[in-house]
């Protein structure tokens, strides 16, 4: 994986790396880190479960991480289903739990 | 203001920055960012970030916290830090991404925010630091850790900082320096306060610059000390001459000078306090030494704090075995002849068990430092009291032991209620405790000394002033304080005989003792020199080597022996004294024994009921005394006669020439007049410098004899003319018949005298016109013998001795009698007269004159009567 991998996925990789004061290295071993996290095939048992709020602290934690990291449409995605558990919204998740897992998938093949 | 603590940290050390957040990257992005500046912990949750802020509640600078984690989440940790005492200092950031968080957990008391997705790290890192900044100076501020005239860190700030400061640096070496002025509190006397001060800024700002750029920190102690930390290594000579620098700027005064004191490499296990005392040490090393102004602590004076730190961790074991002893030192009253022993001085030793017998030079200063002086001093009341009880007990003498009460006792609200106790326990008196109280106490806080000064005095008491002459005290201020005694410090003594020898000032010490009316005791005498000179010079009680050394009690003991074999003996003598007196004098009420040489006099007096002589008085000017106290006692209308008498001149000079003077006069005792008889007679002895005076009193006396004087002479004069009676006649014709007999009698004659016609002018009358009768018949009588004594030796009838003038010219005055009764109107009674001459040669008796005389008159009735002249 590279930095043009990511930007090529859609990260805003210069925010990244800045947070990671430039250094390389350490930016594409975080994301690395970031896309073994289990934090997404949890957050996707505790809403098929129903459990919103679990779901909302797993969804929370995967948005600070992705956000300091910048990996933008994972990041978007994951923000969107957030809010919903937050606000304890009752919908179908199916949608956004699919399309966390296809950007997640997307990252990973990279 | 100072920002010398930017340098002091960054310069050297890294402040600790805790990072709370569950998800490890943010950690690891949030750690990497921080760590240029900070050393960084981390917590995973908040149950873990509560525990690394109470392991790194000193040294913890900030804590970035995350808001929502697992468990015990970021408002939970936020709210036990601000609640508790010792965390709540400690700045937290909250980390969140979302903006009503950021509300909640600035109100829950977090300083600031920082968002998530984290911001550029350029914005984290000046929040972080400008965080940490605020709360440090907001820590500075908030306890108040500036000095107001320097600016510079106070005492305590100062060491908490030094404290910080070793955290971070460890095995950074560091110098503890002290800093003073010479002689600070005469710049401030001599030209002012204010210019003190101005002083003390200039040092201030000198040392402040200089101490920062060799990366350290400096504070003012107190007054004229400044203190700076400092890492080990630099030019402590060139530190204090830029300290010094500013003074050229001083026209006034450019001759301050510091001083400074050094500790290097300081064991860091020591209190940060303890480590400026041993620079403190150094500079009392160099304390008036000209030869440098830099002292370095070295092992010497390690060696001598490792003592005084025994002897302070001996202390309380020393005071539970009684290892503290209790010496005594007698003082001697040298004013008489023979020196006398008054009291003594309770002083303490400290027999340790394993360094010996500690000199109290060496142990009273460090415990008056550390307090441990006060349950010393009450070991040692306790112990001189249960003492006295002792002696009282077993030899049924005692004397009076003075024992010291340090400034620090001074202050203690309770200090008379402990000695009330004291006298209580061991059944003592307070006039068998004196108090020495030492000067410097009284200049200290002289209303607080005073005031407890006098409730001690109201328990009775004696003060003496210790160490009097070493403060400062203003005459003034001396003039008003309740003391009893001044004790002269020893070095007085000492400098007054050394070689140089100036008692000038040791004499204006007297003078001042004597201007407040109170003894001085001297101490520290050793010769007898100093023991002649300090009597010339008016000292009144001595205390030294001269006498004795302080011993223990049972040695002091025989002086207390002696001194109780003095007392009786005085006293014997004056019961002696006085008995010889009472016996002596019997009804003397009061005696004198003066001297002559200066009319010194001793006064011995008796109660009212003037049978025990036993009040002694001493006093000077004999004379001058009694003549001023005349008028008080003596009747007025004898004081004028008392004072024309009763002078120096006159009773000397009658003693001298008949030994005795006496004198009589009425005192007015009881405001009644009472005779009283001074007789003063003189000792024998070669030279006349002594005499005695008694005092009796014949008041009784004195009226009885004038009673009976009063009867006699109502006896010896006829009550209605005044002249003699029939029974002064018969007393005068006693004694003429006594020196009849003797051949002795001097030439007189009789004349018999008879009122005519008495008995019918009191039948006509009445009596009281026959008195007058009489009174006017008695009157010519008198007239015509005018220089004769006239006697009324019947109701009707007169007898006329004779003598001198009249006996020369008795044919004369019997014609003029006779002309008398011939010109004598209707009104005026006739007198027969008949006289008669005494006749050595016949007459053996004046009886036999008298029957001449009598015929001779009435001889001469029957020619008045036949010359028809009858009344």
């Amino acid at each position: 994986m590279t930095i043009e991998d990511l930007q090529r996925f859609g990260a805003r990789t210069d925010e990244g790396l800045a947070r990671c004061l430039n250094n390389e290295q350490f930016y594409l071993m975080l994301v690395k880190k970031a896309i073994a996290d289990d934090g997404y095939t949890r957050l996707q048992a505790a809403v098929e479960q129903g459990d919103f709020a679990q779901g909302f602290e797993i969804a929370h934690g995967l948005k600070g991480v992705l956000g300091n990291l910048s990996l933008t449409p994972l990041y978007e995605a994951v923000c969107e289903i957030t809010e919903l558990l937050r606000a304890n919204t009752q919908t179908d998740y199916t949608p956004y739990l699919h399309r966390i897992a296809a950007l997640h998938r997307q990252l990973a093949d990279l | 203001m100072l920002k010398s603590h930017e340098k002091f940290y960054s310069a050297n050390g890294k402040r600790l920055v805790l990072v709370a957040d569950d998800e490890m990257i943010n950690r690891e992005i949030m750690g990497a960012l921080l760590a240029n500046d900070y050393e960084v912990i981390y917590a995973a949750d908040g149950g873990g970030a509560l525990e690394r802020i109470r392991e790194n509640s000193e040294l913890l600078s900030l804590v970035l916290l995350d808001l929502l984690m697992p468990r015990v989440n970021g408002f939970e940790v936020l709210r036990q830090v601000r609640e508790h005492p010792d965390l709540r200092h400690i700045p937290i950031i909250v980390i969140t991404s979302d903006q009503k968080s950021e509300v909640e957990s600035l109100t829950l008391g977090a300083i600031d925010f920082i968002p998530k997705p984290f911001p550029d790290p350029g914005v984290v890192l000046a929040r972080v630091r400008r965080t940490i900044e605020l709360s440090e100076d907001r820590m500075i501020i908030s306890s108040t850790e500036r000095d107001p005239l320097t600016e510079l860190y106070n005492r305590e700030y100062f060491y908490q900082y030094a404290e910080r400061f070793d955290q971070h640096h460890r095995d950074m070496p560091m110098d503890a320096i002290v800093i003073d002025i010479y002689h600070f509190h005469t710049i401030n006397e001599r030209f002012g306060t204010a210019y003190g001060d101005k002083v003390l800024r200039v040092i201030a700002a000198r040392l402040r610059t200089a101490v920062n750029e060799l990366g350290g920190i400096v504070c003012r102690r107190e007054a004229d000390t400044f203190l700076a930390y400092l890492p080990h290594g630099c030019d402590y000579a060139a530190l204090l001459t830029t300290a010094a620098e500013g003074f050229g700027e001083f026209a006034v005064n450019s001759r301050i000078r510091l001083r400074m004191g050094v500790y290097e490499k300081v064991n860091k296990e020591l209190p940060v306090e303890r480590r400026f005392d041993r620079a403190n040490i150094a500079a009392e090393k160099i304390k008036n030494s000209f030869s440098g102004n830099i002292g370095i602590y070295d092992s010497s004076m390690y060696e001598k704090e490792l003592y005084a730190e025994q002897l302070m961790e001996d202390f309380h074991t020393a005071i539970a075995e009684e290892q503290f002893l209790v010496y005594y030192q007698p003082k001697y009253d040298v004013r008489a002849k023979t020196p006398v022993l008054t009291s003594a001085e309770a002083l303490v030793r400290w027999l340790h068990p394993k360094l010996g017998m500690i000199s109290p030079a060496e142990f009273i200063p460090l415990f008056e430092d550390n307090g441990l002086i006060q349950p010393l001093d009450r070991y040692v009341w306790h112990k001189a009291a249960s003492q006295i009880a002792d002696w009282e007990k077993r030899l049924g003498f005692s004397v009076p032991v003075s024992v010291n009460v340090s400034r620090v006792d001074m202050y203690d609200q309770r200090l008379a209620e402990e000695f009330s106790r004291i006298l209580r326990d061991n059944g003592i008196s307070s006039a068998d405790l004196l108090l020495e109280i030492t000067e410097s106490a009284y200049t200290e806080d002289s209303a607080q000394m005073i005031d407890m000064v006098q409730e001690l005095r109201r328990l009775g008491f004696r003060i003496e002033m210790d160490d009097f002459g070493t403060g400062y005290s203003s005459l003034n201020m001396i003039s008003s304080l309740p003391i009893d005694a001044l004790k002269l410090d020893m070095h007085f003594i000492r400098q007054a005989f050394s070689k140089r020898r100036d008692t000038r000032l040791l004499e204006v010490i007297i003078e001042i003792a004597d201007y407040l009316g109170v003894p001085v005791i001297a101490e520290g005498v050793e010769t007898e020199e100093q023991l002649l000179a300090l009597k010339a010079m008016g000292c009144d009680i001595v205390q030294g080597y001269y006498f004795s050394k302080p011993v223990p009690a049972d040695a002091f003991e025989a002086f207390v022996v002696e001194r109780k074999k003095q007392v009786e003996e005085e006293r014997r003598h004056r019961i002696t004294f006085a008995s010889i007196a009472q016996a002596l004098s019997q009804d003397y009420f009061c005696i004198y024994y003066i001297d002559t040489q200066d009319d010194s006099f001793i006064e011995y007096s008796a109660h009212e009921d003037y049978i025990n002589l036993a009040i002694e008085k001493n006093g000077v000017d004999f004379f001058a005394v009694s003549r001023k106290n005349a008028p008080r006692v003596i009747h007025p209308d004898d004081l004028d006669m008392f004072l024309s008498a009763f002078t120096r001149d006159k009773v000397m000079e009658e003693l001298e020439h008949s030994r005795t003077f006496t004198l009589t006069y009425r005192l007015m005792l009881n405001q009644k007049p009472t005779y009283v008889h001074l007789k003063a007679t003189r000792m024998e002895s070669k030279t006349f410098d002594h005499f005695v005076i008694g005092i009796s009193n014949i008041d009784e006396q004195m009226r009885r004899e004038q009673e009976y004087a009063r009867i006699l002479q109502m006896a010896n004069q006829d009550a209605l003319t005044g002249v003699k009676s029939k029974h002064a006649f018969a007393e005068a014709e006693h004694k003429l018949d006594r020196d009849i007999a003797a051949g002795v009698a001097l030439p007189f004659a009789l004349a018999v005298c008879d009122v005519n016609g008495l008995k019918h002018i009191n039948d006509t009358y009445g009596h009281q016109v026959g008195d007058a009768f009489i009174k006017r018949a008695c009157f010519v009588i008198c007239e015509v013998f005018r220089h004769s004594e006239v006697f009324r030796i019947g109701g009707d009838e007169f007898a006329v001795l004779i003598t001198d003038a009249d006996y020369t010219n008795r044919a004369q005055l019997l014609e003029r009698m006779q002309r008398y009764n011939q010109s004598a109107g209707k009104e005026d009674a006739a007198i027969a007269c008949g006289m008669a001459d005494f006749d050595p040669e016949e007459d053996s008796a004046v009886s036999i004159v008298l029957h001449r005389a009598d015929k001779a008159m009435y001889d001469n009735k029957k020619a008045l009567t036949k010359g028809g002249e009858t009344l």
